[in-house]
């Protein structure tokens, strides 16, 4: 299960979404031609707290769900590569469904410090040409799931 | 975990019916509803069920649908009545075989697939014995459970279980054995 602080997500098999993406890395980053930028930089992903973890994981999930998938999909001609992002996708909503980010206003302060971080990867997907944008956000998908390996336990 | 999609065959008389199977997930239903995925094993078949475990890689509603083909025509699609979701799927008690060797006591489980895990549950028959627990990972490999002490009787029974779902199943029957007989279904 993961644990994203006080947020639990059963059900999901962290193994089952790399295997999902092991089969499409190679033709989606194969298409990011712009390897000097990086969308999910350092500062949004290093030294994040686990009560700021549930905020963070929630929002890129989101984001990825109804920007970065919804409009990469449009670019997928195999079925192979369909089936993979089709079981990424679907765990991602159902990851996003189990979590609940805590509404307590003495959290303001962490969701405020998570969505700074968030911010920062969203600014960087902004500046860059959409369809450019799209391709290296889903090649990112890797970073991403190995900064949510830490908060899953067996 | 295994689950099948099972239809009514299409009456045609000498003729061999093909069947062709799709699926879409949560995602696709709700951000982008007119596509829909072939599925792995069954795109087409001659048979009257897909095996889609496969295609539900995520714990969320699966909207399924199943066509005939038969030469250049193809029937309407059928759709599943309900969405379905793999955290509703039943789990049979696993089989289990129970065996002494010497003085040890070793179960082996039937291979269910990476997914699976048992709770194998153990004790001397005795009045007021106490009850052991043992999680196992896998199947098909014996486990050693408990050095036995002669002319005493020990139970055992387990049950499956599927992290992914979050669902177990009932207990197996229980299987008893005595350091001289072999297992006692009881």
């Amino acid at each position: 299960e993961f644990r994203f602080g006080p947020c639990r997500v059963e059900g999901v098999v962290l193994p089952e979404l790399w295997e999902a993406f092991w089969a499409v890395k190679n033709t989606v980053q194969a298409q990011d031609d712009i390897t000097s930028v990086r969308l999910l930089k350092a500062q949004v992903l290093q030294n994040v707290s686990d009560a700021e973890s549930c905020y963070l994981v929630h929002s890129l999930l989101k984001f990825y769900l109804n920007t970065v998938f919804k409009n990469y999909h449009s670019k997928i001609a195999k079925v192979k590569i369909l089936k993979s992002f089709s079981s990424l996708a679907n765990n991602f909503i159902d990851i996003v469904s189990k979590l609940q980010p805590s509404k307590d206003k003495d959290m303001l302060s962490i969701s405020e410090s998570a969505h700074r971080r968030f911010m920062l990867f969203r600014r960087a997907f902004k500046q860059m040409d959409t369809e450019v944008a799209l391709v290296k956000a889903f090649g990112e998908v890797d970073i991403l799931l190995t900064w949510m390996q830490k908060f899953y336990q067996l | 975990m295994k689950h099948l999609l099972m239809w009514n065959p299409v009456a045609q008389p000498r003729e061999t019916v093909l069947y062709s199977v799709e699926y879409q997930g949560e995602y696709e239903s709700l951000y982008m509803s007119h596509i829909w995925i072939p599925s792995s094993q069954c795109s087409p078949t001659n048979g009257l069920e897909c095996d889609v475990t496969d295609d539900v890689t995520a714990t969320v509603p699966y909207n399924f649908r199943v066509r005939a083909m038969l030469g250049s025509q193809t029937s309407a699609w059928s759709t599943l009545e309900h969405p379905f979701n793999r955290n509703s799927t039943v789990l049979v008690a696993p089989r289990m075989e129970v065996t002494e060797h010497g003085l040890h006591l070793v179960v082996k489980l039937e291979d269910l697939g990476p997914q699976f895990e048992f709770l194998v549950v153990y004790w001397r028959k005795e009045p007021g014995a106490t009850e052991h627990v043992k999680v196992v990972k896998s199947g098909n490999t014996p486990v050693h459970l408990e050095t036995m002490e002669p002319g005493a009787m020990y139970c055992v029974k387990a049950q499956a279980w599927v992290k992914a779902i979050g669902r177990h199943s009932t207990f197996s029957q229980i299987q008893c054995v005595d350091m001289q007989g072999e297992s006692l279904p009881l």
